[in-house]
């Protein structure tokens, strides 16, 4: 039980922090690579896969985020938008 | 010269000649756009706006031509100016004249400040450590592209479909400056400030957009007056101020210029720019998905093992000494189970066997056979008499009927047989 319990606060450690798209593809394709190579306890694995899907969830997001409109105007007319900012 | 030969079986017309000649030398790359250096005379700029002079030096001359709007003519020139040109010769063939038609005219000092302020800008740059600092790197995927550049020029709609291929729909913002002339490098840094005013997460926000994560700043190729904006040292000042990754793509293959020496990265042209910094989408997206693949089959995987080593673990614990005796006293406990199940159902067998029996038995009983009509006969001692050899003559006999008995005597025995 204390186990599991140290564990659950580590997860909800990592989490927390949001991770950027680098981030969290490098993490991911750590954890598969520690999944693939094996060995690892029951709590471990489904902890790892855990991770590993809700990073793989915030990958996708993220190329969704990268779609937007393209706006193109004149450098005085950005200078004019920002001042009223 | 293969005209030549071809026309070779008469005389040829003269004007046919010098305009052979003037083709050969439109098709002479050496006389075409070629730079020239020389001194000017007879330096004269007619009300047309055509400029005629003759370019010389202590070696030779030639007469030479600017078209009127054909380029910007410095102030500074005059009679005695040594310029260089940039200029390709022609010939005009109504006159038989060879003259240079020019397409740029520097003056040559104006050219060596340039290039000495340009040294010592390099010089200095390199002193404070500058092309040492270390180069940001580019995300892997761009949220939001700034790029600088001329407004509808090449360039961007170059930029433009190479990202919509490789992306479509990704976010940018193209922010239009001047990339040429005597503006051009003020108007460039403040692009640049625009560019980095939007990569602030708080104004980004308040603009609804993710924050600028890459800076284009390029233009298409051209001279190295045209370029010269991306020599100038406020330029380079404000590229390397910018946090975001900023990447130098102007479109030329020779020397480097500041930009690209202080950006982080340096593309050859403005579509090398996109190449670099905007990743193919659907190699992203198969990535993504092999990456869940993989993660889904080691996960199950991993899980089949530990559960292959739980198996593994319970048949040794089995074999161990102690077991025996585990063993025995399952197989008993299992054993009393059993018969203790089993002597359920038996009885329960019993049970239903003798509620048929009962059943079969009161199926038999006399009274229902009377019931249908017969009779029982009883000798005086109560015993059921069957067979017609039991009576005789003048004997008493019992009858007995459903619903009462009736004594009767025996008058006359008939055998069937008889």
């Amino acid at each position: 039980m204390q186990i599991s319990l140290k564990l659950k606060i580590k997860v909800s450690d990592i989490m927390s922090k949001k991770k950027t798209y680098d981030e969290a593809v490098i993490r991911l394709e750590e954890i598969v690579a520690l999944l693939e190579r094996g060995g690892k306890g029951l709590d471990e694995t489904l902890l790892l896969y855990e991770e590993g899907a809700v990073l793989l969830k915030q990958c996708q997001e993220d190329l969704k985020s990268a779609e937007g409109k393209l706006s193109e105007l004149r450098l005085e007319d950005f200078e004019k938008e920002l001042s009223k900012d | 010269m293969r005209e030549v030969s071809e026309l070779t079986s008469g005389p040829l017309g003269i004007g046919h000649f010098v305009n052979l000649i003037r083709k050969t030398i439109k098709q002479d790359r050496l006389f075409q756009n070629q730079a020239i250096k020389g001194e000017v005379s007879q330096w004269k700029q007619y009300p047309s706006g055509h400029t005629y002079f003759t370019l010389r030096d202590n070696d030779g001359q030639m007469s030479a031509v600017i078209w009127r709007g054909r380029c910007k003519i410095d102030d500074s020139i005059k009679e005695g100016s040594e310029v260089v040109v940039i200029a390709s010769l022609d010939l005009y063939a109504k006159q038989g004249r060879v003259q240079l038609i020019v397409d740029k005219i520097e003056p040559i000092n104006a050219i060596g400040e340039m290039e000495e302020t340009l040294r010592k800008l390099k010089i200095k740059l390199r002193e404070e450590g500058v092309f040492e600092l270390e180069k940001k790197s580019l995300p892997l995927i761009p949220k939001h592209i700034a790029i600088i550049t001329g407004t509808g020029s090449a360039a961007l709609s170059d930029m433009n479909r190479l990202i919509d291929n490789r992306w479509p729909g990704l976010r940018r913002t193209v922010i239009g400056v001047l990339v040429q002339g005597k503006n051009a490098a003020e108007e460039i840094v403040r692009g640049i400030s625009v560019a980095r005013k939007l990569s602030q997460p708080d104004i980004a926000k308040k603009r609804g957009q993710p924050p600028v994560d890459v800076i284009i700043v390029g233009r298409g190729g051209g001279s190295p007056e045209d370029l010269w904006a991306f020599n100038l040292e406020p330029v380079a000042r404000a590229i390397i101020a910018t946090e975001t990754p900023i990447i130098s793509a102007i479109g030329h293959e020779s020397d480097l210029l500041v930009s690209d020496m202080v950006a982080d990265v340096r593309a050859s042209t403005p579509s090398n720019a996109i190449e670099r910094c905007v990743p193919d989408y659907n190699a992203i997206q198969m990535y993504l998905s092999e990456l869940g693949e993989r993660l889904d089959s080691s996960s199950i995987r991993q899980i089949g093992d530990v559960r292959n080593k739980l198996k593994l673990l319970s048949s040794m614990l089995k074999a161990a000494p102690m077991a025996g005796f585990t063993k025995v006293k399952i197989k008993i406990q299992g054993l009393a189970s059993r018969l203790k199940n089993s002597s359920k159902v038996l009885l329960a067998k019993e049970l239903s066997r003798i509620s048929n029996f009962e059943t079969s038995l009161s199926a038999v009983h006399p009274y229902r056979v009377l019931e249908r009509g017969y009779s029982m006969v009883q000798n005086e001692s109560g015993d059921v008499l069957t067979e017609i050899k039991q009576l005789e003559i003048g004997q008493r006999i019992t009858m007995n009927f459903a619903d009462g008995l009736a004594d009767a005597d025996i008058i006359e025995i008939k055998n069937k047989s008889e």
